[in-house]
Protein backbone atom coordinates (compact mmCIF):
# COMPACT_ATOMS: atom_id res chain seq x y z
CA UNK A 1 0.00 0.00 0.00
CA UNK A 2 2.75 2.85 -0.98
CA UNK A 3 1.86 5.75 -2.67
CA UNK A 4 3.00 6.46 -6.21
CA UNK A 5 7.27 6.53 -6.20
CA UNK A 6 7.91 8.78 -9.27
CA UNK A 7 5.18 11.55 -7.69
CA UNK A 8 6.33 11.06 -4.51
CA UNK A 9 9.83 11.84 -5.58
CA UNK A 10 8.83 14.90 -7.57
CA UNK A 11 7.11 15.96 -4.22
CA UNK A 12 10.47 15.32 -2.62
CA UNK A 13 12.24 17.37 -4.66
CA UNK A 14 10.35 20.22 -5.05
CA UNK A 15 9.54 20.95 -1.42
CA UNK A 16 11.81 22.84 1.09
CA UNK A 17 13.79 20.19 3.56
CA UNK A 18 11.57 21.59 6.85
CA UNK A 19 8.13 20.75 4.87
CA UNK A 20 9.32 17.28 2.55
CA UNK A 21 8.78 15.18 5.70
CA UNK A 22 5.61 16.23 6.89
CA UNK A 23 3.65 16.68 3.32
CA UNK A 24 4.81 13.37 1.94
CA UNK A 25 3.40 11.87 5.69
CA UNK A 26 0.05 13.63 5.08
CA UNK A 27 -0.27 12.61 1.93
CA UNK A 28 0.66 8.64 2.62
CA UNK A 29 -2.05 8.98 5.50
CA UNK A 30 -4.73 10.08 3.19
CA UNK A 31 -4.15 7.79 0.72
CA UNK A 32 -3.93 4.97 3.02
CA UNK A 33 -7.80 6.16 3.81
CA UNK A 34 -8.49 6.42 -0.07
CA UNK A 35 -6.86 3.07 -0.75
CA UNK A 36 -9.15 1.38 1.93
CA UNK A 37 -12.46 3.03 0.67
CA UNK A 38 -12.44 3.31 -3.09
CA UNK A 39 -9.48 0.82 -3.56
CA UNK A 40 -6.07 1.47 -5.06
CA UNK A 41 -6.74 3.06 -8.59
CA UNK A 42 -8.61 6.03 -7.03
CA UNK A 43 -5.77 5.83 -4.23
CA UNK A 44 -3.09 6.16 -6.91
CA UNK A 45 -5.29 8.60 -9.09
CA UNK A 46 -6.57 11.09 -6.22
CA UNK A 47 -1.91 10.95 -5.04
CA UNK A 48 -1.10 11.83 -8.47
CA UNK A 49 -3.67 14.63 -8.90
CA UNK A 50 -1.93 15.89 -5.50
CA UNK A 51 1.01 15.89 -6.62
CA UNK A 52 0.18 17.74 -9.84
CA UNK A 53 -1.92 20.56 -8.11
CA UNK A 54 0.24 20.80 -5.06
CA UNK A 55 4.21 21.19 -7.03
CA UNK A 56 4.02 25.03 -8.34
CA UNK A 57 2.08 26.05 -4.60
CA UNK A 58 5.09 23.82 -2.70
CA UNK A 59 7.95 24.94 -4.90
CA UNK A 60 6.81 28.71 -4.36
CA UNK A 61 6.96 27.71 -0.57
CA UNK A 62 10.00 26.61 -0.70
CA UNK A 63 11.76 29.60 -2.40
CA UNK A 64 9.58 32.01 -0.32
CA UNK A 65 11.20 30.37 2.78
CA UNK A 66 14.77 29.93 0.85
CA UNK A 67 15.40 26.74 1.36
CA UNK A 68 15.18 25.88 -2.38
CA UNK A 69 16.33 29.06 -3.99
CA UNK A 70 20.01 27.93 -4.57
CA UNK A 71 18.62 24.55 -5.57
CA UNK A 72 15.96 26.18 -8.53
CA UNK A 73 18.65 28.51 -9.47
CA UNK A 74 20.88 26.00 -10.45
CA UNK A 75 18.29 23.74 -11.90
CA UNK A 76 17.15 26.78 -13.95
CA UNK A 77 20.85 26.98 -15.21
CA UNK A 78 21.75 23.54 -16.02
CA UNK A 79 17.95 22.58 -17.95
CA UNK A 80 15.86 25.32 -18.73
CA UNK A 81 18.61 27.76 -20.04
CA UNK A 82 19.66 25.24 -22.57
CA UNK A 83 16.65 24.55 -23.97
CA UNK A 84 15.60 27.73 -24.24
CA UNK A 85 18.99 27.99 -26.12
CA UNK A 86 18.44 25.04 -28.25
CA UNK A 87 15.15 26.62 -29.03
CA UNK A 88 16.44 30.58 -30.55
CA UNK A 89 19.16 28.62 -32.47
CA UNK A 90 16.84 26.15 -34.19
CA UNK A 91 14.55 29.07 -34.77
CA UNK A 92 17.64 30.68 -36.09
CA UNK A 93 18.52 27.49 -38.91
CA UNK A 94 15.18 27.67 -39.82
CA UNK A 95 15.47 31.04 -40.75
CA UNK A 96 18.13 30.45 -42.92
CA UNK A 97 16.54 28.19 -45.04
CA UNK A 98 14.47 29.46 -47.50
CA UNK A 99 11.88 26.90 -47.80
CA UNK A 100 11.94 26.76 -44.03
CA UNK A 101 11.64 30.38 -42.99
CA UNK A 102 8.40 30.91 -41.17
CA UNK A 103 7.35 27.07 -40.36
CA UNK A 104 5.68 27.25 -36.96
CA UNK A 105 7.67 24.54 -34.59
CA UNK A 106 4.86 21.55 -33.65
CA UNK A 107 3.94 22.74 -30.39
CA UNK A 108 4.05 19.25 -29.06
CA UNK A 109 7.83 19.94 -29.50
CA UNK A 110 7.57 23.28 -26.65
CA UNK A 111 5.17 20.17 -24.47
CA UNK A 112 8.22 18.14 -24.83
CA UNK A 113 10.99 20.23 -23.67
CA UNK A 114 9.22 21.81 -20.88
CA UNK A 115 7.89 18.01 -19.55
CA UNK A 116 11.70 16.95 -19.76
CA UNK A 117 13.04 20.38 -18.38
CA UNK A 118 10.66 19.72 -15.27
CA UNK A 119 12.24 16.27 -15.32
CA UNK A 120 15.58 17.38 -15.27
CA UNK A 121 14.90 20.00 -12.91
CA UNK A 122 13.28 16.92 -10.38
CA UNK A 123 16.24 15.23 -10.91
CA UNK A 124 18.76 18.23 -10.72
CA UNK A 125 16.67 19.23 -7.33
CA UNK A 126 16.92 15.71 -5.68
CA UNK A 127 20.34 15.28 -5.89
CA UNK A 128 21.24 19.07 -4.83
CA UNK A 129 18.91 18.78 -2.03
CA UNK A 130 20.81 14.84 -0.91
CA UNK A 131 23.88 16.35 0.18
CA UNK A 132 26.11 14.46 -2.29
CA UNK A 133 29.31 15.06 -4.09
CA UNK A 134 29.98 17.50 -6.67
CA UNK A 135 30.76 14.47 -8.71
CA UNK A 136 27.31 13.19 -8.01
CA UNK A 137 25.95 16.81 -8.79
CA UNK A 138 27.59 16.49 -11.76
CA UNK A 139 25.89 13.51 -13.00
CA UNK A 140 23.07 14.08 -12.26
CA UNK A 141 23.41 17.79 -14.08
CA UNK A 142 24.37 15.72 -16.91
CA UNK A 143 21.49 13.34 -16.96
CA UNK A 144 19.29 16.29 -16.62
CA UNK A 145 20.94 18.13 -19.74
CA UNK A 146 20.84 14.52 -21.49
CA UNK A 147 17.20 14.40 -21.14
CA UNK A 148 17.12 18.15 -22.20
CA UNK A 149 18.91 17.27 -25.39
CA UNK A 150 16.20 14.24 -26.27
CA UNK A 151 13.50 16.77 -25.78
CA UNK A 152 14.72 18.96 -28.56
CA UNK A 153 15.57 16.78 -31.41
CA UNK A 154 17.52 17.72 -34.30
CA UNK A 155 19.69 20.13 -31.91
CA UNK A 156 22.96 20.83 -31.98
CA UNK A 157 24.94 18.93 -29.58
CA UNK A 158 28.05 21.27 -29.76
CA UNK A 159 25.66 23.68 -27.98
CA UNK A 160 24.47 21.65 -25.27
CA UNK A 161 27.64 20.17 -24.36
CA UNK A 162 29.28 23.80 -23.93
CA UNK A 163 26.13 24.97 -22.07
CA UNK A 164 26.77 21.49 -20.32
CA UNK A 165 30.02 21.85 -19.44
CA UNK A 166 29.64 25.41 -17.95
CA UNK A 167 26.95 24.92 -15.50
CA UNK A 168 27.88 21.53 -14.82
CA UNK A 169 31.62 23.36 -13.69
CA UNK A 170 29.43 25.91 -12.29
CA UNK A 171 27.28 24.07 -10.12
CA UNK A 172 30.16 22.15 -8.51
CA UNK A 173 31.88 25.23 -7.84
CA UNK A 174 28.12 27.04 -6.48
CA UNK A 175 28.20 23.32 -3.90
CA UNK A 176 31.84 23.65 -3.23
CA UNK A 177 31.25 26.97 -1.74
CA UNK A 178 28.18 26.48 -0.01
CA UNK A 179 29.91 23.75 1.96
CA UNK A 180 32.76 26.15 2.77
CA UNK A 181 30.37 29.08 3.70
CA UNK A 182 28.19 26.36 5.88
CA UNK B 1 -4.63 48.53 9.38
CA UNK B 2 -1.30 47.21 6.93
CA UNK B 3 -2.54 45.45 3.90
CA UNK B 4 -0.75 42.30 4.97
CA UNK B 5 -2.84 41.78 8.58
CA UNK B 6 -5.78 41.54 6.15
CA UNK B 7 -6.94 37.81 6.11
CA UNK B 8 -7.49 37.06 2.83
CA UNK B 9 -10.33 34.38 1.62
CA UNK B 10 -8.85 30.99 1.90
CA UNK B 11 -6.73 31.59 4.82
CA UNK B 12 -9.55 33.00 6.69
CA UNK B 13 -10.95 29.63 5.79
CA UNK B 14 -7.87 27.87 7.06
CA UNK B 15 -7.54 29.89 10.24
CA UNK B 16 -11.10 28.78 10.85
CA UNK B 17 -10.23 24.65 10.14
CA UNK B 18 -7.29 25.32 12.49
CA UNK B 19 -9.62 26.29 15.40
CA UNK B 20 -12.10 24.15 14.71
CA UNK B 21 -9.64 20.89 14.90
CA UNK B 22 -8.31 22.06 17.80
CA UNK B 23 -4.88 19.83 19.11
CA UNK B 24 -5.49 17.79 15.67
CA UNK B 25 -4.94 20.41 13.54
CA UNK B 26 -2.51 19.68 10.93
CA UNK B 27 -1.84 19.44 7.12
CA UNK B 28 -4.23 16.16 5.86
CA UNK B 29 -6.77 17.09 8.25
CA UNK B 30 -7.23 20.68 7.53
CA UNK B 31 -7.29 20.25 3.96
CA UNK B 32 -9.88 17.26 4.91
CA UNK B 33 -11.99 19.55 7.09
CA UNK B 34 -12.16 22.35 4.25
CA UNK B 35 -13.06 19.72 1.86
CA UNK B 36 -15.72 18.17 3.83
CA UNK B 37 -17.55 21.44 4.69
CA UNK B 38 -17.30 23.57 1.95
CA UNK B 39 -16.96 20.84 -1.20
CA UNK B 40 -13.66 22.37 -1.74
CA UNK B 41 -11.49 19.74 -3.36
CA UNK B 42 -8.20 21.95 -2.30
CA UNK B 43 -4.91 20.54 -2.78
CA UNK B 44 -2.32 19.56 -0.06
CA UNK B 45 0.41 22.31 -1.04
CA UNK B 46 -2.09 25.29 -1.35
CA UNK B 47 -2.92 24.08 2.55
CA UNK B 48 0.75 24.01 3.15
CA UNK B 49 1.25 27.23 1.63
CA UNK B 50 -1.25 29.46 3.42
CA UNK B 51 -0.09 27.69 6.78
CA UNK B 52 2.91 28.68 6.25
CA UNK B 53 2.12 32.14 5.43
CA UNK B 54 0.32 32.20 8.21
CA UNK B 55 3.16 31.71 10.49
CA UNK B 56 5.33 34.19 9.09
CA UNK B 57 2.52 36.62 9.50
CA UNK B 58 2.69 35.19 13.66
CA UNK B 59 -1.65 34.20 13.49
CA UNK B 60 -0.51 30.37 13.86
CA UNK B 61 2.15 28.51 15.71
CA UNK B 62 3.63 24.64 14.28
CA UNK B 63 5.18 22.26 16.51
CA UNK B 64 7.22 18.88 14.63
CA UNK B 65 5.66 15.52 16.40
CA UNK B 66 7.56 12.61 16.71
CA UNK B 67 7.39 10.01 13.35
CA UNK B 68 4.06 7.72 13.36
CA UNK B 69 3.93 4.24 11.69
CA UNK B 70 0.86 5.20 9.75
CA UNK B 71 2.82 8.33 8.03
CA UNK B 72 5.50 5.72 6.83
CA UNK B 73 7.75 6.56 9.74
CA UNK B 74 7.26 10.81 8.93
CA UNK B 75 7.17 13.63 11.38
CA UNK B 76 3.45 15.49 11.43
CA UNK B 77 3.37 18.93 11.90
CA UNK B 78 0.74 20.28 13.91
CA UNK B 79 -0.78 24.04 14.15
CA UNK B 80 -2.65 26.09 16.42
CA UNK B 81 -4.09 29.43 16.46
CA UNK B 82 -1.46 31.95 17.91
CA UNK B 83 -3.14 35.19 20.04
CA UNK B 84 -3.10 37.52 17.00
CA UNK B 85 -4.58 34.30 14.63
CA UNK B 86 -7.51 34.79 17.52
CA UNK B 87 -7.88 38.20 16.95
CA UNK B 88 -7.69 38.14 13.47
CA UNK B 89 -10.57 35.52 13.69
CA UNK B 90 -12.15 37.76 15.36
CA UNK B 91 -11.73 40.84 13.52
CA UNK B 92 -13.21 39.05 10.44
CA UNK B 93 -16.02 37.61 11.62
CA UNK B 94 -16.67 41.19 12.82
CA UNK B 95 -16.21 43.03 9.57
CA UNK B 96 -18.53 39.63 7.69
CA UNK B 97 -21.14 40.20 9.90
CA UNK B 98 -21.25 44.04 10.21
CA UNK B 99 -21.40 43.56 6.11
CA UNK B 100 -24.29 41.40 6.29
CA UNK B 101 -26.58 42.99 8.39
CA UNK B 102 -29.83 43.67 7.11
CA UNK B 103 -29.40 41.55 4.11
CA UNK B 104 -31.88 38.80 4.05
CA UNK B 105 -29.61 35.43 3.15
CA UNK B 106 -30.43 33.44 0.80
CA UNK B 107 -30.12 35.85 -1.83
CA UNK B 108 -32.04 35.52 -4.84
CA UNK B 109 -30.37 35.25 -8.13
CA UNK B 110 -30.37 38.39 -10.06
CA UNK B 111 -31.39 40.40 -7.12
CA UNK B 112 -30.48 43.91 -6.14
Amino acid sequence: MKPPAFAQAVLTAVTGPSWADCVAGDLAEEFALIYQARGRRAAVRWYLWQAVRSAAPLMVLGIRSGELRDCTLVALASVFIPVVLMDRLWCFVYSQIPMKDGTARAPELLAANVVIACLGAAIFGLAERSGMSPQVKALSATAAAGLAVCGSVGGAPALYVSSLLVCVAASCLFGAARRRLA
Amino acid sequence: MPKGEVLGEFEHLVLLAVLRLGSDAYGMRVRREIAERTGRDVSIGAVYATLERLEQKGLVSSILNDPTPERGGRAKRSFQLTGDGADAVNRAHQDLTSMQEGLAFPFAKGAR
